[in-house]
């Protein structure tokens, strides 16, 4: 129900940027309280080690130094965290939980996990504490490559377990092995996806405050997810939920590692404000975020595809192992992604798909942007590039003969997705997306004419062109509030964090359709529990999808109470009525109207009486909890050119089509689309965190571990096709983690495109321009 | 990581024996020695300050441990470093042999390299622990070449 003014769907510019580009807006780092004491953490140099002792006596005597805690000090506080994701349940599931305690007490499992925690007057006070401390670390041989991990005898990252084997699922559908006997080709490859750093602009932090007067503790907190950690704060501190306030204020970009509960800092922090009656604050610097911070993910797939020789797909199997890094409170949630998002576009008859998660003495894997999607789908272009090649197909070809029909909706894959849920395909019609992607990028005429001609000129061109989804959208559910104010002005209210992702436009934009007021007049509230105190938080990208049809609910019901006391001040035949312009009018007579400010008042009587069951004010709270998610697609094509000497690729042009549903705002989505590219470009050829036989990072910091530039990622041209979800009255997809989720295949298409070398296969991702010259010498070997 | 060479002095290999377990001259010539102290026959203990890259005048704290010692023909160092930005640890075996009246020494040390020396210096690590260990290894050479010289200069005295 949208009124006249349309909002939705117009690319309205985002309302938050004033703030953001004037400097107005109020970030963690920007807390300044009086008598704010600063904290930094010892943290350990080895990636597994037993702490035999720790002498912290040095750090306490120092001037200025307020307290300095170890995990001894923390007494009964000291526990292990939750585990936040229940495991998904797949018949036969193994599952070991092992989650992590504020402060290492005995063991240390990965480099940067926290021995102590200093509170001093300055950050400079608490960083030169450090230095002051001694801490009695006996090494132990470090549990680092996955298959090593598995063998007998291997040390073991949690010795109460008896095993490194974290957890292990089978999810099956239709008969793999009769297809595999009935199939023309069968290719299989060993696949290697290796780790990332979400590298956010914003590091994390905290500032918590216990004021022992109102006997209240307000925490400033870099999360995705307020809720949530309020009631998990108030259940650690022995308070009483309606003690603790949350503010998730701005954020500079959350893409996962920020919806982890609870990292040790966001527990200790406000502990130890309780302890010292002040308030405290804690930044994480950029070198600790590489430790501290949880990560993306390894993985190493065996798989393999059967065809038969027109190319049609007969089923997949592949077995994988996937790297929790040292605990895993995260539950099964990647690798069931990567499961099912293995699937893709296409009519995959049979499928069999065994996942093994192991331990090892590296920093916690939880999502990351794409969250194990992007391995899935690796995989699966890859085999069908594989099985083209082997087929004498067009990649393109093969692609369009195995894509599910329009017909084909609602799809059941048969097996479980993240949200314990059946893998069910709401909606789709992915035909159009693909030829419209071959359409923009001049697919044919560029393998017909431009990379000849390249070629002939020495240059070498080439072109990718893969297709993804992306589940989105999940649970349980998300609330809004929308008040219309008496002065006029409409407040919204949710409890979703942001992170910048524009939901104080798109929010504002589905409730100024259906109230008919201006976007500018909306205030919109996110992440603040005194606000709103029920909801899960920013994740599987769901603002939009869940929150957002909250809000849409919530407007509904203020109109529905709007059109209820216009008709009785209206008067007769008052039932049809249009909202426009901030008024409430009859439709047709347009004398007959009254401004909705009016109605606000009217509906807050200062005296007289009402209706039993009255409630006051133009003011509604809904909630919003869909079946299951609703699963976006799209089709990604870039034209790279490689540098047949330095191999170095530069990626001439990017072209996304994509379905994310009912589009509210398309600039925010291209926004969106735009910045995972900029994401996937970075984990395709950049981005690659390296490690030693002995657990230690050796690339953390900004130096080493390189990010893409401005230079490096092209404007994406983009295309946007809405098949509306069912699963919601907006009929809206999620759309964050897009752009990011197969450009690594697209990359490694393109790249072999390029090189044109039958001996050169892309079975791993990150490259590098290294690592990509090390292929092309061993390719041409093979050639040889 | 890995460093292993070989090098060659001047004088014989009880001379060149002399001077590597001689704490004093150690410190005087390995850069960035700020002490190091015999505390039992086989056990040394000391300050060493290093840069590498980012991080600059990094201070740990060191214990080395000599064994198998086979005078003057080989030993095997175990060294133990630590400080604020990091550790390093691992073993290191030495070997002397007689060459063309010299010595030729040749030097393997496996050691783990960890923190932030590893984490933000990894790319200069190489380089630096090679450089460092060269110009020690000149030092010593010219102590060694000053100590034989002397020596002469005592036995004409005599």
């Amino acid at each position: 129900m949208t009124g006249a003014a349309g909002w939705i769907g117009r690319s309205v510019p985002r309302t938050e940027d004033l703030r953001l580009l004037t400097g107005r807006a109020l970030f963690v780092d920007d807390v300044h309280l009086p008598g704010l004491l600063h904290v930094a953490f010892l943290r350990s140099d080895h990636a597994h080690a037993r702490l035999r002792g720790l002498d912290v006596s040095a750090a306490r005597r120092r001037p200025g130094v307020v307290a300095v805690y170890t995990a001894a000090d923390l007494g009964d506080y000291w526990r292990t965290g939750p585990v936040l994701v229940q495991p998904v349940p797949v018949p036969g599931v193994v599952f070991h939980a092992a989650t992590q305690a504020p402060l290492v007490r005995d063991k240390v499992r990965h480099c940067g996990e926290p021995l102590a925690m200093v509170v001093a007057e300055s950050r400079y006070v608490a960083e030169d504490a450090l230095a002051d401390m001694v801490a009695d670390l006996e090494p132990l041989p470090a549990v680092v490559d996955l298959e090593a991990a598995l063998a007998p005898g291997a040390p073991l990252v949690h010795e109460s377990l008896g095993t490194n084997l974290a957890a292990h699922a089978v999810q099956r559908k239709g008969d793999y092995d009769a297809a595999r006997a009935a199939a023309d080709l069968v290719v299989s490859r060993r696949f290697r996806y290796d780790r990332g750093a979400a590298a956010a602009i914003e590091n994390r932090g905290i500032v918590a405050s216990w004021d022992p007067k109102s006997e209240e503790l307000v925490v400033w907190d870099t999360t995705q997810a307020p809720i949530p950690i309020r009631n998990g704060l108030a259940q650690f501190l022995g308070l009483r939920e309606s003690q603790v306030r949350v503010i998730a204020p701005f954020i500079g970009g959350g893409f996962g590692p920020k919806i982890m509960m609870y990292y040790p800092e966001e527990l200790l922090l406000p502990w130890a404000s309780l302890q010292l009656g002040r308030p405290i604050k804690w930044i994480e610097d950029r070198q600790e975020n590489f430790y501290a911070t949880t990560q993306e993910r390894l993985q190493i797939h065996d798989a393999e595809l059967a065809v038969t020789r027109d190319g049609k797909i007969l089923g997949v199997r592949d077995r994988f192992l996937h790297d929790t890094g040292a605990y895993d409170p995260y539950g099964l949630t990647i690798p069931i992604n990567s499961q099912c998002t293995l699937l893709g576009l296409y009519d995959v008859p049979s499928y069999e798909s065994e996942f093994t998660v192991v331990f090892t003495n590296r920093p916690i894997v939880t999502p990351v942007r794409g969250a194990g999607r992007q391995h899935g789908v690796f995989v699966m272009e890859r085999l069908l590039d594989f099985a083209a090649r082997g087929l004498g197909l067009d990649p393109v070809e093969i692609r369009r003969r195995n894509l599910l029909p329009p017909e084909a909706f609602p799809h059941n894959h048969q097996i479980l997705f993240q949200d314990s849920a059946p893998l069910v395909y709401d909606s789709g019609d992915y035909a159009p997306l693909l030829e419209r992607a071959v359409e923009m990028i001049d697919y044919e005429r560029f393998k017909r004419e431009e990379q000849p001609r390249a070629r002939r000129e020495g240059r070498r061109l080439g072109v990718g062109l893969v297709s993804y989804v992306e589940g989105t959208g999940i649970g349980p559910y998300e609330g809004a509030r929308v008040t219309v104010q008496p002065s006029g002005g409409v407040r919204v209210v949710t409890g979703v964090g942001t992170q910048g992702q524009g939901h104080f436009t798109t929010f504002a934009q589905i409730v100024a359709d259906v109230l008919g007021v201006d976007v500018g007049g909306i205030e919109v509230i996110t992440g603040d529990t005194r606000e709103f105190a029920w909801g899960t938080g920013t994740f599987a990208s769901r603002g939009i999808v869940v929150a957002g049809t909250a809000c849409h609910e919530a407007a509904l019901r203020v109109r529905s109470k709007a059109v209820a006391l216009a008709a009785e001040l209206l008067g007769p035949g008052a039932q049809d009525l249009v909202f426009d312009g901030g008024r409430v009018s009859v439709r047709g007579s347009p004398d007959r109207s009254i401004p909705l400010a009016e109605l606000a008042r009217r509906a807050n009587p200062l005296r007289g009486a009402v209706r039993p069951g009255t409630e006051p004010g133009l003011e509604a709270t809904a909630y919003f909890g869909p079946d299951r998610g609703s699963t976006a697609s799209g089709i990604h094509a870039m034209i790279v050119e490689v540098d047949p000497e330095a191999a170095m690729v530069a990626i001439r042009r990017y072209v996304v089509v994509h379905d994310c549903g009912r589009v509210i705002n398309p600039q925010i989505v291209e926004g969106q689309i735009q910045g995972g590219v900029a994401h996937g470009i970075g984990n395709a050829f950049y981005e690659q965190l390296v490690w030693d036989e002995n657990g230690q990072l050796l690339n953390a910091s900004l130096m080493d571990y390189l990010l893409p530039t401005a230079l490096d990622v092209p404007t994406v041209e983009m295309a946007h096709r809405e098949t509306p979800s069912p699963l919601n009255p907006l009929g809206v997809k999620g759309v964050g983690e897009a752009g990011a989720i197969p450009t690594g295949a697209a990359f490694a298409q393109a790249v072999e495109d390029a090189l044109d070398d039958p001996g050169l296969e892309i079975l791993e991702i990150p490259l590098s321009p290294n690592r990509l010259f090390e292929l092309m010498q061993a390719g041409k070997g093979a050639d040889a | 990581m890995i460093v292993e060479g070989t090098y060659s002095f001047t004088g014989r290999p009880q001379a060149v024996w002399d001077l590597l377990l001689d704490p004093t001259v150690i410190a005087k010539s390995m850069p960035g020695t700020k002490e190091l102290v015999r505390t039992a026959p086989d056990r040394y203990q000391g300050k060493m300050q290093v840069t590498v890259g980012p991080i600059t005048a990094a201070e740990f704290a060191v214990e080395i441990a000599l064994s198998d010692l086979e005078p003057p023909q080989r030993f095997v160092m175990t060294i133990d470093g630590t400080g604020r930005f990091g550790f390093t640890r691992g073993r290191a075996r030495v070997d002397l042999q007689p060459e063309n009246g010299g010595t030729r020494m040749a030097y393997h040390a496996d050691l783990q390299v960890g923190g932030k020396i590893a984490s933000v210096g990894q790319r200069l690590l190489d380089m630096v622990s090679r450089a460092l260990l060269r110009s020690g290894l000149q030092a010593l050479s010219r102590e060694l070449e000053e100590r034989l010289a002397q020596d002469g200069r005592t036995e004409e005295a005599g």
